[in-house]
């Protein structure tokens, strides 16, 4: 343990390569004059195919945390290394490959493309990668639809379908690059009880399937629930964590 | 990049009450560049045919000095005759020279033996006129049957204002009296071939005669020429045939002096006024296209910063973010413009069936609107560049938006 509280986690039970290791990551936003800490001096590290979730009180780090994990944002200090790339070097563009490449995204608002159908939303972050040909990108497209059950509703627009359903075409979005790690902030918030599950189990049969890494930060007990390992952030701190039976 | 393409349409369409709007301004805009400029276009090439197919020449040769006092019609700044000569040989020899006619021109009276006025003659070979000037037997009223000849010894013809002002017709008896440059006074007298509508003169005071009357009124042994009025094959070797002939004849040491059209017509003024004025409205298209655009996806941008977000990270590059936003100004401008172009050229169509006759000074003037492809094609390239150009801020923008920021925007 660090001096100022926080924990160096490693997930020893079984022999994995890091996938993501944090190295006393502090983060600061300015609020006019005033510097606001959102991570103070947090070390993790995180191996592959784990089902994690972040939780804790509103402002605690947890959503800053994964926008570091997932190179939206950086680090005042420390390093943030991703699979062996360290993440808070790259410029926007790189950034933006990196994640292409590696990294998915659940939104709690889902935040798919209003004007592409289902079919295109899924498809989109493949386009980012010039190298899938046209017969490609639609074997994984329409096999990830089948997989989330939103086949037979691939023409519709996400304003024709309801926020479960969105919700799943999201998690193939990220899914379809088939990235090492999927980053869902909240993603059941905004879901019914049964939907929620259901969106869990999904995720979790995808973890099975593919050997995803599932990164959440929730405030839901059900995914808490399902959570391989769990961290609780305090005020920016990693204030406890708990391993899991894995599944 | 048709990807972007389909994103950018859809994107344009998906407030179709606003994108409407903003693209019928921009199709009005292109709709006033092309029927201002086809109708402007048209009256220019119109009246510029008008004046140098029935009066002056494409261009005109004159002894050094004749211009300045072109307003009095001096007799005695004439061409020598070693001028003339190598002026119509070098004429005769040139083939872009489609014709040339020597002129004399000069004031006089003219009396119906009731009542006088003043006249401006010109006094021509009547068959090298019509060539240099074959519109001008069109502004001769009644049929000419032989326009070579549409001036015969012993014959005038006779400004439409003069005729009616002096209670004249065809067939009357006139006298013409002039001062020959030696002061030496003298008067013949014609009888009126025709009337003419007026062409060159604010006062309609211009008539024709032949040049043996015009040598036997000034008692002259030998034509003394004026000016040589010169026809090119086709108008567009203008420019570069005045140069030539410049060089020839118009050099610091020549005794002569080359103008062109422009030079000698106040017209001139006027179709520098008409491209002036499809200028302005050019830019009224520039300046409607750079605010519509602008504002429309400066409007796009603000109301899509979330979107932007998901897009920047899932992956979408930041040059490809600004390609997309530059395509949805690109789109909207090549619609409108598209729109316009088709609507521009529909009424110009419907003008040209109904045509457009009206008077100008006192010429009559028909217009036939058409607007050259070339204008068409400017217009279309502008839109676009200016759409393009327009979107580029707010594109900028878009593609420099932090993914973390833009995600957290409500």
């Amino acid at each position: 343990m660090y001096q100022d509280g926080s924990i160096i986690v490693n997930i020893t039970e079984e022999i994995q390569m890091d996938l993501i290791r944090l190295t006393n990551v502090t983060k600061s936003y300015r609020t006019g004059e005033v510097s606001v800490p959102a991570l103070k001096g947090v070390s993790v590290t995180i191996q592959g195919e784990s089902f994690i979730s972040f939780i804790g009180p509103s402002g605690s780090g947890k959503s800053t945390l994964l926008n570091l994990i997932g190179c939206l944002d950086k680090p005042t200090t420390g390093t943030v290394i991703v699979n062996d790339v360290d993440v808070s070097t790259l410029d926007r563009a790189a950034g933006a490959a990196f994640r292409s490449r590696h990294i998915g995204f659940v939104f709690q608002n889902f935040n798919l493309i209003p004007v592409l159908t289902v079919y295109e939303n899924v498809e989109y972050p493949l386009l980012m990668l010039s190298h899938v040909p046209l017969k490609e990108r639609r074997e994984r497209v329409l096999k990830l639809l089948d997989k989330v059950g939103m086949h037979d509703q691939k023409d519709k627009y996400p304003n024709q379908i309801s926020g479960g359903q969105k919700q799943r075409v999201a998690i193939a979005r990220a899914l379809v690059t088939d990235p090492q790690i999927v980053l869902a902030d909240e993603p059941t918030a905004n879901l019914d009880h049964t939907t929620a599950f259901n969106v869990i189990n999904i995720m979790h049969e995808m973890k099975k399937d593919r050997g995803t890494t599932f990164i959440f930060s929730t405030h839901d007990s059900k995914i808490v629930g399902e959570a391989e390992i769990l961290y609780t952030l305090e005020d920016g701190v990693i204030v406890h964590e708990e391993i899991k039976n894995r599944k | 990049m048709a990807n972007l393409v389909k994103i950018a349409l859809r994107n344009l369409f998906r407030y179709k009450r606003r994108t409407l709007l903003t693209s019928s301004l921009i199709t009005f805009g292109v709709v006033l560049v092309i029927v201002f400029g086809g109708l402007a276009i048209s009256f220019k090439t119109q009246m510029i045919g008008i004046l140098t197919n029935t009066a002056l020449g494409d261009l005109q040769i004159h002894r050094k000095g004749y211009v300045e006092s072109i307003d009095n019609l001096p007799l005695n700044i004439t061409l020598s005759a070693s001028d003339l000569t190598s002026v119509e040989e070098k004429l005769s020899n040139t083939p872009q020279v489609g014709a040339y006619s020597p002129r004399m021109k000069f004031g006089a009276m003219i009396s119906n033996y009731a009542q006088t006025s003043n006249i401006r003659l010109s006094a021509v070979y009547p068959e090298m006129e019509s060539k240099t000037c074959p519109d001008l037997v069109k502004r001769i009223e009644g049929d000419v049957a032989d326009p070579a000849h549409f001036v015969r010894p012993g014959e005038i013809l006779m400004p439409e204002n003069l005729m009616k002002g002096l209670s004249l017709n065809v067939g009357s008896e006139v006298v013409l009296v002039a001062t020959n440059k030696d002061g030496s006074v003298n008067g013949v007298t014609l009888h009126i071939a025709a009337m003419m509508e007026n062409v060159l003169g604010p006062s309609g005071k211009d008539g024709y005669i032949h040049i043996q009357d015009a040598m036997t009124l000034l008692r002259m042994d030998q034509p003394e020429i004026v000016e040589v009025a010169v026809h090119f094959r086709t108008f567009d070797q203008l420019p570069t045939m005045y140069d030539k002939l410049k060089k020839d004849f118009g050099g610091p040491a020549s005794t002569m002096e080359v103008h062109t059209w422009e030079q000698l017509s106040p017209f001139a003024s006027i179709a520098r006024i008409v491209d002036l004025l499809i200028i302005v409205v050019k830019v009224i298209l520039v300046s409607i296209v750079l605010v519509s655009i602008l504002n429309i996806m400066t409007m796009s941008v603000y109301e899509r910063i979330a979107e932007i977000g998901t897009i920047a990270a899932i992956g979408t590059p930041p040059r490809r973010i600004l390609l997309l936003f530059l395509m949805e100004g690109l789109s909207m401008g090549l619609l409108s413009a598209a729109a316009g172009t088709v609507l521009g050229i529909a009424i110009l169509l419907l003008l040209n069936s109904t045509g457009i006759n009206f008077v100008f000074g006192q010429v009559n003037v028909s217009l036939a609107p058409t607007i050259p492809g070339s204008e068409l094609i400017w217009t279309i390239l502008i839109v676009i560049a200016v759409s393009v150009f327009a979107s580029l801020q707010p594109a900028h923008k878009a593609s420099r938006m932090e993914p973390v920021d833009a995600l957290g925007h409500v």
